[in-house]
């Protein structure tokens, strides 16, 4: 593939579906109806020599986790949800719906909460992420996460990661005093066990101290 | 009735709100549940689901799919492998579905798994499941109908005395028919295998209530014995009975792993969800209930009939707490089926008792309204005095004091029984009640407890926690039997290589787990009064029976307990790591034979809505419930359970519901955006009162289970309340705006 | 979800020509342009949309708000809706924007969703999202589902036999009721579109939404100057209280002078195949007495033309009292 120039349209993947932008897009959208073990090794094939360093297929990803500088290779259909999970091994992130309905996968990027699970991994270059594991661990307990505790603000723990980057993310946010605001303002986080009073008072309590 | 036979005597730790011990693990996201599970080399499987509801299979053609990136191979029923059936009679093998997955061509529900996608990521796996091209014969239209009429003559449950004859010349009668539709259990956590196999042995990370149970059935599927299959479960993502029983992606996911050598891991989907891991079946209940114009029942009859699936054995007991709930000399519930073409359905919370008294007391509440009485009043004119169904008394009973106590609390005396009569700030307001019970039965259970040199005592047992707070309670009873600061207990369940605990169902698993794990504690305390005996100098020539054990420590039983050695000091000196103990308890539920007692909770809710006619928003705002289910092992978990099943309650009434199409049998709404269940801003303010009589006769701490009546009869209080504040009588659950519409209150 | 390249646009005119090589922006794209993600990924897992080409144009600079010489507002494609709802001039000079977004989706969906994206939301019909079912938006010629199927949660307004699904967006029902202006560029240049010719009826070409061409690019929402001494009020009306997309809304923009109706705008959501702009209700509010009788006499007309189905009836007096509520809300 052609260098990388800054304000240009910047290729940072290269698959088999480069063949089409290399030989040039059809209406007809070339390529889609052929047998895909064909077309993929045609298309590795053109890859190959236009650009051996990224013949794989991959999207490189370079961003921050938790602090951490992160490099990683993925499939670009990777959402960020699935490269947190199984390429980072943080499994806090949870994955209940896949869709943005649930909110399990909620993380924060750049500091403001986003479903982990409708975005792709590959749209996070130079991201700063922080997942659940990120706040604290036992022993060293964010605010939030000693407060969860304490109020019982769970039942199954499945949701809850979801819940705490939530409200965590919350406190940056415009939010009315009552509990009713904080209510509406959690409510992308379904949590099916129904601790909902116990983690509206964790919340309260943070917001209050 | 046996009020007040036993007082609370206050115990030191069990009782006593306690932090979650495995509280740390969730907040930090360090709790493993089966799906984080990884193993080098792991692949993953997606299946392919059938797009028919009534069929079968005429081709599959998997070499698109199989030529795809990534892709390690594709199953269908030519080459899974081989699965056998469960037998029905198993009791220790239990299973809904027990036809094998991709058994046959016969295609029952849609969304039937069909075939099976592995390859090396989850995106490949995904993108070539949709590239198997499976092709349908014989395809007819599914029947999914909503009408319910039994295929077979209902069978009586339960029957005493003429109850035709005594409704016939009843004073005021109720006849009405209620419904309730598919529920779809949901847990945030989706259904998960992670499967490994060494050549000989499977080791399994699955999402289930009941670890012992699926090693008994994936060892009879596999054809391998049940030593050669270990169930991991270390933290589960709720259940609400989905996962009491196997579902076929387990057998799925293993049958690769040993057919590809590797660990392979399936998550199912959350639209397969909706077909493939039970669901709570449709029903439909006719109740009539005739009194006298004193409020006296004379006859109550309870004919439900709910929907099963094909080739599965399911019932929906609508009637469980139909026969003893309330005093009637004439009484007949019986129930029977409707096979559709749905997936299987399974228990879910509260199964049977749950839709059979929203029926019951929705029906309680219309006979209060056409006898123009209170409602609570209704209820205490009714109380029995024993078990009138079985005959015997009960164990502990206190659902007077329940009505009693949610009245006053919630100052039903205010209540102005006249349809949307009561104002607030602008809303109509409605009250409405109901009364709830579950059954209080014992698992068998095997515990043990080990105390060690280093000053902790651990407690084992294959069990696991579901989110209601086993690790802790546990924890606590450990504490409480052996003396010793709850920080100090170490608890080890979900694996069963741990001795065989009880499944967490049938709001069973903490009764069960209470004479097993005190026998061990008492077994493990022997033990140490033995190594005492023969290994520590200080207790030189003291025979076992001279010794005692309390709060920790070994004393002389002539001398002060606080002279005695703490137990590690006392193992230190005996040369001993540990002293490890066992317990085991037979069960209680489904043995045979009479029973001395009749052993149920009970409990009552109250309710208030909110009713905005202008714009036809209903809103559920205030809930207080009261619950007689013995001694409270944890308060802070116990209230969590009950506030939990309120706030799932809501969902019940007034939003959960599945949509079969009518055309193929799939669940169109199989999503958590189209399926709409309770959320931060639904949920009302909650108030929970536990009565705390500990009911002795199910084990040493009276303690009872608590995870499923609190969503027992709240629908029923929820619709009550609604008819008073907009004069719409929903018998066809859940309530929708559109039958609201109706409501005459301005 | 099929393969697709990935690429990242940090220059317009790039990301337009690269977009202009699909044969349709609407249904069945080949290119597609990801901001937010949440209406393109969820659809893309669902196989509904299958590109072959995800431009990410998340790094483009179309995330300001600016104020216009005339007192309007220009909002960048990419300002997102939790921006947006917040921003101090929307809050007072366009208070039902900030309403609708607020009553729209979750926080962490706002914290994604941009502008742009929002006007090209697609319908939540199940059988759209269904691959396995016919659907002659997803798949011209094959059919609807909806009509004989599950349909409670579809359209009354602006359907045809051909399709009933409706447009899910809160955002575009406030922007019809301001009359905004979607700033769109292509390969021709930059054009300005009403939003009330932005939004295509599904006709006998459901697959067809928006007037949007190969290669467009929505860079930004204009704003006019709000009218002097109106007020505005949005009120949604779903089955629970949060978190879910509406079975009827109301935008209104109302201004009172000398006691009666001197400026009347009205859209209503969750009843139609697009934001549904109601001339009709508009129209009998016009120089009338702010009361519950002209406000009833409005949503009675506003509803005139709707076509209920098997098991969506209920949304016409659902959609007037809504109505009716929001005018008696405005006024207050």
């Amino acid at each position: 593939m052609s260098e990388k120039k800054p304000g240009d349209f910047v290729e940072i993947q290269l698959g088999r579906r480069n063949f089409l932008q290399i030989v040039g897009m059809t209406g007809a959208a070339s390529g889609l109806g052929l047998p895909v073990a064909a077309h993929a090794a045609a298309i590795a094939a053109v890859a190959h020599s236009a650009a051996p360093a990224e013949v794989d297929g991959l999207a490189l990803v370079r961003f921050k986790v938790n602090g951490k500088a992160q490099s990683l290779k993925v499939d670009p259909r990777t959402t960020l949800l699935d490269a947190l999970r199984d390429h980072l091994q943080l499994t806090g992130t949870k994955k209940g719906c896949d869709h943005g309905q649930c909110g399990a996968c909620t993380v924060h990027v750049n500091g403001r909460r986003v479903n982990s699970c409708l975005s792709l991994a590959a749209m996070h270059e130079g991201d700063e992420v922080t997942t659940l594991e990120g706040l604290g661990q036992p022993g060293n307990l964010h605010p939030m996460q000693q407060a969860f505790l304490e109020h019982d603000g769970y039942q199954c723990g499945y949701c809850t990661s979801g819940q705490i980057m939530s409200a965590v993310a919350l406190m940056k946010e415009p939010c009315g005093p009552a509990n009713a605001d904080v209510k509406e303002a959690m409510s992308g986080n379904i949590c099916r066990c129904g601790a909902y009073s116990n983690i509206v008072a964790a919340i309260q309590q943070v917001r209050k101290a | 009735m046996s009020e007040d036979t036993s007082s609370v005597t206050p115990l030191p730790v069990v009782g006593h709100q306690y932090a979650r011990v495995d509280g740390p693990l969730k907040v930090s996201g360090a709790a493993r549940y089966s799906s984080d599970h990884s193993f080098p080399g792991m692949l993953h499987a997606v299946p392919v689901c059938a797009t028919i509801g009534n069929g079968h299979i005429d081709a599959i053609d998997t070499r698109a799919a199989a030529a795809m990136p990534g892709v390690r191979k594709v199953y269908t029923r030519e080459n899974i492998g081989k699965l056998y059936r469960v037998p029905k009679s198993a009791r220790d093998a239990i299973i809904d579905e027990r036809r094998p997955p991709l058994e046959d061509d016969v295609i029952r529900y849609y969304g039937q798994y069909v075939a099976l996608v592995v390859a090396d990521t989850f995106e490949q796996a995904t993108a070539a499941a949709d590239k198997v091209k499976v092709s349908y014969k014989g395809q007819q239209t599914p029947n999914v109908a909503v009408k319910l009429s039994a295929d077979e003559r209902p069978k009586a449950d339960t029957e005493r005395g003429n109850p035709e004859a005594a409704f016939a010349s009843a004073a005021v009668k109720v006849d009405q028919t209620y419904s309730t539709p598919p529920e779809t259990h949901n847990p945030i956590e989706l259904h998960a295998s992670v499967a490994t196999w060494d050549g000989t042995r499977f080791t399994l990370y699955e999402t289930t209530q009941a670890i012992v149970n699926f090693r008994g059935v994936m060892a009879q599927m596999l054809g391998v014995p049940s030593e050669n299959v270990r169930v991991v479960t270390e933290f589960l993502g709720s259940g609400f009975g989905g996962k009491l029983w196997p579902w076929t992606q387990a057998m799925l996911a293993a049958a690769a792993a040993r057919d590809l050598h590797k660990p392979v891991k399936l998550v199912v989907s959350r639209q397969m969800m909706f077909h493939n891991v039970g669901h709570r079946p449709q029903t439909q209940q006719r109740l009539r209930l005739g009194a006298t114009h004193e409020g006296k029942l004379v006859s109550l009859q309870h004919d439900y009939v709910y929907h099963r699936a094909l080739e599965c054995d399911y019932s929906e007991d609508c009637g469980e707490a139909t026969g003893f709930l309330y005093s009637t000399p004439n009484l007949r519930v019986t129930g029977g089926f409707a096979e559709r073409h749905v997936g299987p359905a399974t228990s879910m919370r509260g199964p049977g008792a749950v839709p059979g008294l929203y029926a019951l007391e929705s029906a309680m509440d219309e006979l209060a309204i056409a006898l123009k009485m209170d409602p609570v009043e209704l209820r205490l004119r009714n109380e029995p005095a024993i078990d009138e169904s079985e005959n015997v008394p009960f164990s502990s009973r206190h659902l007077k004091e329940c009505l009693t106590t949610g009245a006053e609390k919630f100052g039903w005396a205010k209540r102005d029984p006249r349809i949307g009569s009561m104002r607030k700030d602008g809303l109509v307001l409605g009250w409405g009640m109901a009364a709830c019970s579950w059954i209080a039965e014992r698992f068998p259970a095997a515990a043990s407890v080990t105390f060690n040199a280093d000053g902790s005592v651990r407690v084992a047992s294959g069990t696991q926690d579901i989110g209601t707070g086993t690790y802790t309670v546990l924890g606590q009873m450990v504490a409480e039997l052996a003396g010793v600061e709850l920080s100090k207990v170490n608890v080890v369940i979900g694996d069963t290589n741990l001795p065989p605990g009880p499944i967490s169902g049938g709001s069973m698993a903490t009764a069960s787990l209470v004479p097993a794990v005190a026998q061990a504690t008492r077994d493990a305390i022997d033990k140490l009064l033995a190594a005492a005996s023969e290994g520590d100098s200080h207790f030189a020539h003291a025979a076992t029976d001279q010794l005692a054990f309390a709060h920790g420590r070994v004393y002389r039983k002539n001398e002060s307990p606080d002279s005695g050695r703490r137990f590690e000091q006392v193992l230190t000196a005996a040369r001993r790591g540990h002293v490890e103990g066992q317990g085991k308890s037979e069960g209680t539920f489904g043995q045979p034979g009479k029973k001395e007692y009749s052993s149920h909770s009970f409990g009552t809710h109250f309710v208030e809505v909110t009713w905005q006619p202008e714009i036809a928003r209903l809103r559920v705002s205030r809930v207080l419930t009261v619950i007689d289910a013995g001694r409270i092992i944890n308060p802070l978990t116990g209230r969590n359970q009950i506030e939990g099943a309120v706030v799932m309650g809501v969902g019940m009434a007034l939003f959960e519901e599945t949509h079969y199409d009518k055309r193929n049998g799939m669940a169109v709404n199989s999503n958590l955006a189209d399926y709409i269940m309770t959320t931060h801003a639904d949920s009302p303010d909650m108030d929970v009162v536990f009565l705390d009589y500990p009911d002795l006769k199910l084990n040493e701490m009276g303690a009872r289970g608590i995870g499923e009546i609190g969503l027992a009869g709240i629908a029923a209080a929820i619709t009550n309340a609604v008819h008073h504040a907009t004069g719409v009588r929903v018998r066809d659950l859940p309530v929708h705006i559109e039958d609201l519409l109706a409501s005459k209150v301005a | 979800m099929e393969p697709f390249v990935f690429s990242r646009a940090t220059d317009p005119g790039k990301a337009i020509s690269a977009a202009a090589k699909s044969s349709t922006a609407q249904q069945g794209a080949e290119v597609r342009f990801v901001a937010g993600g949440t209406t393109l990924l969820d659809l893309m897992k669902l196989n509904v949309e299958r590109p072959t080409q995800v431009i990410d144009i998340n790094h483009l600079p179309l995330a300001d708000v600016e104020r216009t010489s005339d007192g309007g507002l220009k909002i960048g494609a990419l300002v997102r809706n939790s921006d947006l709802a917040h921003h101090p001039q929307v809050q007072r000079d366009y208070a039902v924007l900030s309403q609708a977004l607020l009553s729209g989706a979750s926080g962490q969906l706002r914290n994604m969703a941009t502008t742009g994206g929002n006007l090209l939301q697609r319908t939540r019909c199940v059988y759209f999202r269904d691959t396995n079912m016919p659907c002659n938006k997803r798949e011209p010629g094959s059919g609807c589902s909806a009509i004989e199927g599950f349909n409670r949660t579809l359209a009354i307004l602006g359907t045809s036999e051909h399709c009933i699904a409706t447009n899910p967006s809160d955002m575009n029902v406030a922007l019809t009721a301001l009359e905004a202006i979607v700033v769109i560029r292509g390969t021709a240049g930059e054009r300005r579109v009403p939003i009330g010719e932005f939004f295509l009826l599904p006709g006998d070409t459901p697959q067809r939404e928006t007037v949007m061409m190969p290669g467009d690019l929505i860079t930004h929402v204009i704003l006019p100057p709000p009218h002097p001494g109106a007020r505005s009020h949005y009120l949604k009306l779903r089955d629970r209280a949060s978190y879910e997309f509406a079975l009827a809304s109301a935008a209104v923009v109302i201004a009172v002078e000398g006691g009666k109706i001197t400026h009347a705008r009205v859209a209503m959501g969750g009843v139609g195949t697009k934001p549904w702009r109601s001339p009709e209700a508009e129209q009998a509010l016009q120089g009338q007495l702010p009361n519950e009788h002209t406000f009833a006499t409005a949503a009675v007309a506003a509803l005139h033309p709707a076509k209920p189905q098997s098991q969506n009836g209920f949304k016409v007096d659902l959609a007037q009292r809504c109505l009716t509520h929001a005018l008696s809300t405005v006024v207050a």
